[in-house]
């Protein structure tokens, strides 16, 4: 029995797909005699280069233990599979355990996307409240020029009353 | 002291602390640059590597 890492990186068009290739990929180990100790789902990620025409992909990462003869029997299943664009096995020592720094870093990325949604709609109401105001001394100014015209019309008035 | 913190073990998943262990061009920095142990600058160059066949770190600026 060895311990490894298996890292594989999905077609982003398929990200839909996840589950069904979850159980397909966790079927394949378990069939070849396969522990699985731990799934992290990662997410979308941009690719630091273009792979196949792909600049994003769905990453997994499974720690899992079992038979280097098995795993090579895994890696020819796997290997024409057209929503795998890139995967890798290596095997460890030890497993860490604790979550890695990609899936925190992904999590914080989530939320900070949400905080900054809420962040924009304050923003948006803010702007909101501030249209208002500017609509209201839009309003006052365009008074006050009425106002500037009427008694620019009234001067008028008076000249030409001057004139007759 | 050193400027880099380094963790007890490497993994190619710590992207930001091997971002500091390559150049702008995506070059691994030499150990007389460097000045970490020897040990683990064959551990971080492996890591390194891994996690440019993952597209986690590029290989070089040049990619389209």
């Amino acid at each position: 029995m060895r311990k490894y890492e298996a890292i594989i990186i999905l077609n982003p068009n398929l990200s839909s797909k996840v589950d069904n290739f979850l159980k397909d990929f966790e079927k394949l180990l378990k069939d070849n005699s396969f522990n699985i100790l731990k799934t992290e789902d990662i997410g979308r990620r941009q690719l630091a280069y273009s792979i196949n025409n792909h600049n994003k992909g769905h990453y997994l990462i499974f720690n899992i233990e079992g038979d280097s003869l098995k795993l090579s029997e895994v890696e020819n299943k796997i290997k024409y599979n057209d929503t795998i664009i890139r995967y890798l096995f290596i095997s460890v020592k030890e497993h860490s355990g604790e979550d890695s720094q990609l899936l925190i870093d992904s999590k914080n990325k989530n939320n900070d996307s949400e905080s900054e949604e809420n962040l924009d709609k304050k923003a948006q109401e803010k702007v909101n409240i501030k249209s208002d105001d500017s609509s209201v001394k839009e309003n006052e100014a365009s008074q006050v020029k009425e106002n500037s015209e009427e008694n620019a019309s009234n001067n008028k008035n008076e000249t030409e009353q001057d004139d007759e | 002291m050193s400027k880099y913190k380094i963790p007890e073990r490497f993994s190619f998943k710590d992207i930001n602390l091997l971002k500091q262990f390559i150049t702008e061009t995506g070059k691994i920095i030499p150990a007389r640059v460097t000045g970490i142990s020897a040990s683990n600058q064959r551990k971080i160059t492996k890591s390194i590597k891994i996690a440019r066949f993952l597209a986690l770190i590029p290989y070089t600026d040049m990619h389209k």
